[in-house]
């Protein structure tokens, strides 16, 4: 038996790690970044740049590669005040998009979080397992995505074609 | 399996912390106390049989540290910091 899923391991994307407090990093950041999401594990989006909210006073930020040096700019991380830590992480990161019908029964190999709609928002996004990793994970349009640390990418990307075969 | 009720995420399966070890007795001081008392102290962990308080370390999650009392008979989290879900 096979799933209809489909998987795709995604290109290099713009990312930063935002640590501090939210207020000092609004301050620094002013209107480059979308608005802070509210609740915990959850993201927001404005203009294809997307601000994920994944632990106290933690945030990650994902832009389009293209933008990476006009983010950076407009950061500035070599300056920010000493309260709060900006850092490039975008080549830290493998992403994968999870589609299909199938997509929470492999999401479901894969992860132990209910990953259902009344539990797993459509704006959520948190750091859990993947296949036994440390990874993220995420909503995306109709499945998930999961980031998973770049060295780990090969692995993860067989143990998803394992997984859907 | 344990869902570890962590104060940001919420509560989470066990296979996404780590066990930080038993919350301690507090530090005697090493000179009031003989090599024996400092020697257990060192090196005992309390294991009764019923609650324990714990440290546990959200490390695949959040990465929040936090402590609960658990029931070593049943498992039950007794106790979980104020602000988890």
């Amino acid at each position: 038996m096979s799933y209809d899923v489909t998987t795709q391991r995604c290109g290099l994307a713009a990312l930063f790690d935002l640590k501090g407090s939210r207020e000092t990093i609004q301050n620094w950041a002013g209107d480059v970044l979308p608005p802070f999401p509210d609740g915990p594990n959850t993201r927001s989006e404005k203009n294809e740049t997307e601000l994920f909210h994944i632990g106290r006073d933690h945030w990650i930020v994902r832009s389009p590669l293209s933008q990476e040096d006009t983010l950076e700019s407009r950061l500035n991380p070599a300056d920010c005040p000493p309260d709060i830590s900006i850092v490039r992480i975008s080549d830290t990161l493998t992403f994968f998009r999870v589609t299909g019908r199938d997509t929470l029964d492999v999401m479901a190999v894969a992860c132990p979080l209910d990953l259902h709609d009344s539990v797993f928002g459509p704006d959520a996004v948190t750091h859990t397992e993947a296949f036994g990793l440390k990874a993220l994970v995420l909503r995306y349009a109709d499945g998930f995505e999961i980031a998973v640390e770049q060295s780990f990418g090969d692995m993860i990307e067989d143990y998803l074609i394992r997984a859907i075969s | 399996m344990l869902l570890i009720p962590c104060p940001y995420c919420g509560k989470r399966n066990e296979c996404e912390f780590i066990y930080g070890g038993p919350v301690g007795a507090k530090r005697p001081d090493p000179n009031a106390v003989n090599d024996a008392e400092w020697v257990e102290y060192l090196t005992v962990t309390p294991n009764p049989q019923g609650p324990v308080q714990e440290k546990w370390w959200h490390a695949r999650g959040c990465g929040e540290w936090l402590v609960i009392w658990r029931d070593t008979r049943t498992h039950d989290i007794m106790e979980a910091p104020d602000d988890a879900t």
